[in-house]
């Protein structure tokens, strides 16, 4: 990996989940240790990349401003930028405020933040609050301009507005002499605001150009390496079969506007990029999010769910990405977290059938081949994939109507990735019709019937077999429309 | 030698749950479940030896229950919105300020049982319930919400009494309950029994009581299975402050009258007993069983020290002691049950 920066540009760094953007900002930032042999050079010093550390960044004037940055939002503006910095001090301990204050202004004019010192930085807007972190990185480093400003995803939480603003200031900041690497997958953004490009592709560096005279599919090639082209969207994501979800012009949020259908029995995937809408759109229609307009019809029947109750007892149910914060019981039982949805049904002749319960526990830990000393075990002590298992189960012994999967195997081991695909088939054969997000593509192209692409917030294509494999649908999700 | 002892073990473990554990695990896990029990035991045994003429004798054991009762349903009363996630400190001035009104129905107003019973539950059941929308719906933290109406209330029972407790015209067939025995056995313990089964009942053989432990262990999932966090959360104020509610009145049988400062002598030996209770019977987690062996070991303990001639004092210091051990004992086994260790 070869990676050559000059002053005062911006330079976009650009590649596909796992491509290795985040291991290499993490070795700049000293968090990870490179493998021996790198060097890594700043303003003609030399480093030993394996060796290189948190202080080493700091000092040679590498700063890192992630995607949601690290302020403190009660606080002040000036007291924002004084945090980790020091505060201007007028004895041993006392804060000159005034100091404070004037050298806070003196920022806010410098960066171009929309703020008064004294304003809480809860009340800014998102792009000022970004900028209220980059000046807080940047400050001390007055005329020079010889340290590098990483930006990680800057945009990612900002409506489109504010997006404009942002890359017009950081474009004078490079125009005053400020380095910056621009990390972002929102290749429009790249086109617009960026000097260079560099493409990372399995961790190696696959090329650096000028942006000047790329497009977005040229820049898509670069990412992708192999040429693409550029095909109209194809399909108008119907179903062949009877359907059991439409969806029409669901808007809020990330949505802009989004229109399919589900079919009895189908597995259709919805593969898009961070911030794309996919998962948002599984949320609003299990009822935990609520949508700003659109129509959706349950087996041609208006659906409207308030609250995931509602949803449930239509029979649409949903599986968050994040297992451990927003499906799992952890300290709780096995039992307990298998029947918690509908724990109800055991409540007979006004008193909970523990042994009914327990039974039936019992022939879903036998079917979905959950590995568990006994039901009465804490979640927490079954490994990753038998606690997906778990959760998935839930909904799985019973038939469903609509199975919503965010990440069904995010952070699960091969065999049972496998072995629960096979049970996601079986409800399709079942009947249930399953609508799957994943980050991984290779997964949608594995379990999907066919595919939707989600680009900001709309269905910009849907993808059948023979066409359907994850190279294609990368091209998709990255093509926003843009020149 | 160790056979033996694991032998003996296995006996009470059930069968399952042997499953896939080593003899030292089960051993282990006795020693959770049954630890404060055997203390307890243990604690009787030694009190009994050095004060076989004070502390062993069916009177003093007979006061002990008799006057425990009351903490005990308080206690239980903690638990429910505990397993939800959420402190209650306004038990003890609930418990105040429900056994005044129930005192003030009877002497000032000359209100019959019929009346001023329920009132006094009624009320405990409004104060959870003003509590509970405070913490459900305007998601104010609940230890400084209920701390506020704890405040609040004592202030208010103090300025209806002016400080002085309410001691005409409680019916004597409430005092007699309070004070009487059934059977050689205080009446109080009967009426602990039964908030000890409906507690029981509810907490582990209804499906209001598993959301509630769903609703505690991750509030966020729970609403993703379906489960209307917030009004359980409100329900479970309410059944705990209606629970508070019938101590108070409880209390004015026993004690014959309406204190107004009784308040204070209730909140930290509760939460004592129900954080230690959580770390028996079923270790991790709030449950009946548990909370009311807490009390009464608490309660024998302070009993047998003040009997040995130690000062008053002894009393608050064992019972602050006894909740920080009993916090953080509990604390790192419902951690390790979450795998956080």
């Amino acid at each position: 990996m070869t990676l050559e920066l000059k002053r005062g540009e911006i330079h976009a760094l650009v590649g596909n989940n796992g491509s290795g953007k985040s291991t290499l900002i993490k070795i700049l930032a000293g968090v990870y240790a490179a493998d021996p042999g790198g060097t890594i050079e700043i303003g003609g010093q030399r480093f030993d990349a394996s060796r290189f550390t948190p202080e080493h960044a700091q000092k040679q004037g590498l700063h890192f401003v992630h995607q949601i940055p690290a302020l403190f939002p009660m606080l002040s503006v000036a007291e924002n930028m004084a945090i980790g910095r020091g505060f201007e001090l007028a004895g041993p301990q006392r804060i000159d405020w005034k100091k404070q204050k004037e050298r806070a202004q003196a920022l806010i004019q410098r960066f171009h933040i929309h703020a008064t010192p004294d304003a809480p930085v809860m009340f800014l807007e998102p792009a000022d609050r970004t900028l209220v972190a980059i000046a807080r990185a940047l400050q001390d480093q007055e005329h020079e301009h010889h340290g590098v400003l990483f930006l990680a995803d800057p945009t990612a939480a900002l409506p489109g507005p504010e997006v404009e603003r942002l890359l017009a200031t950081l474009r004078r900041y490079a125009s005053a002499g400020q380095t910056i690497v621009y990390v972002s997958h929102r290749l429009d953004e790249v086109l617009r605001a960026t000097d260079r490009v560099s493409a990372l592709r399995d961790g190696r560096h696959a090329g650096t150009v000028d942006t000047k005279g790329l497009d977005e599919t040229k820049l898509i090639e670069l990412i992708l390496g192999q040429s693409v082209e550029r095909a109209a969207a194809s399909g108008a994501a119907h179903t062949e079969r009877e359907p059991v979800l439409s969806v029409r012009n669901l808007r809020g949020g990330s949505m802009s506007s989004i229109s399919f259908e589900l079919g009895r029995g189908e597995i259709v995937g919805l593969a898009g990029l961070l911030g794309s809408g996919t998962s948002q759109i599984l949320r609003t229609l299990f009822g935990a999010e609520p949508p700003v307009g659109g129509e959706v019809l349950l087996e041609g029947k208006p659906f409207a769910p308030l609250h995931p109750a509602d949803a449930i007892a239509a029979r649409v149910a949903y599986l968050p990405p994040d297992r451990t914060l927003e499906a799992s019981f952890s300290a709780l039982s096995v039992r307990t977290n298998l029947s918690a949805t509908d724990v109800g049904r055991y409540f007979q002749g006004l008193r909970l059938r523990h042994d009914r319960e327990r039974n039936e526990v019992l022939d879903a830990v036998k079917s979905f081949q959950i590995r568990t000393a006994t039901d009465e075990q804490p979640l927490s002590t079954l490994s990753g994939g038998n606690q997906q298992k778990v959760v998935l189960a839930r909904w799985l012994r019973d038939r469903q109507k609509v199975l919503l999967l965010d990440e069904p195997t995010q952070g699960v081991a091969a065999h049972a990735r496998r072995e629960i695909h096979g049970f996601l088939r079986e409800a399709a054969r079942a009947g249930t019709g399953l609508l799957v997000v994943s980050s991984d593509f290779e997964e949608l192209v594995e379990l999907c019937d066919r595919v939707l692409v989600v680009v900001e917030g709309r269905i910009a294509g849907e993808v059948r077999p023979p066409e359907l494999d994850s190279h294609r649908l990368t091209e998709l999700a990255h093509f926003t429309g843009a020149a | 030698m160790t056979e033996a002892v694991t032998s003996t073990v296995e006996k009470v473990e059930a069968p399952a749950q042997r499953k896939g554990l080593t003899a030292r695990g089960v051993a282990f896990v006795a020693l959770q479940r049954y630890g404060l029990l055997v203390l307890f035991v243990l604690t009787i045994a030694v009190f009994s030896a050095l004060l076989p003429d004070s502390f062993a004798t069916v009177l003093n054991f007979r006061n002990i229950a008799g006057n425990q009762a009351v903490l005990a349903i308080v206690s239980l009363a903690a638990i429910i919105p505990l397993i939800c996630g959420h402190f209650d400190l306004s038990i003890g001035a609930v418990l105040g300020l429900t056994s005044v009104a129930t005192a003030a129905l009877f002497s000032k107003y000359a209100a019959p049982m019929w009346v001023a019973v329920p009132a006094g539950v009624a009320i405990g059941a409004l104060i959870g319930l003003f509590n509970g929308l405070l913490i459900a719906r305007l998601h104010v933290n609940a230890l400084i919400t209920t701390l506020g109406t704890a405040t609040v209330l004592t202030g208010l029972v103090t300025l209806y009494t002016d400080g002085q407790s309410i001691l005409t015209g409680i019916p004597a067939l409430l005092t007699d309950l309070g004070s009487g025995t059934w059977l050689g056995i205080p009446c109080t313990l009967y009426f602990l029994g039964l908030v000890a089964l409906f507690t029981w009942y509810l907490l582990e053989h209804t499906p209001f009581g598993r959301y509630l432990h769903a609703v505690g262990s991750n509030p966020i999932a729970a609403r993703l299975v379906g489960l209307k966090v917030d009004r359980l959360v409100i329900q479970s104020f309410v059944v705990s402050g209606a629970l508070v509610g019938f101590g108070g009145v409880l209390q004015v049988a026993r004690q014959g009258s309406g204190n107004p400062q009784v308040g204070v002598f209730f909140l930290m030996p509760a939460l004592s007993a129900a954080f230690l209770g959580a770390t028996s019977i079923q270790p991790g987690r709030f449950n009946v069983p548990g909370t009311i062996l807490a009390v009464f070991f608490l309660a024998t303990s302070v009993s047998g020290l003040s009997l040995l001639g130690v000062d008053n004092w002894v009393e608050a210091i064992f019972n602050g002691t006894a909740l920080v051990i009993a916090v953080a004992l509990s604390t790192v086994l419902s951690r390790r049950q979450a795998g956080q260790s």
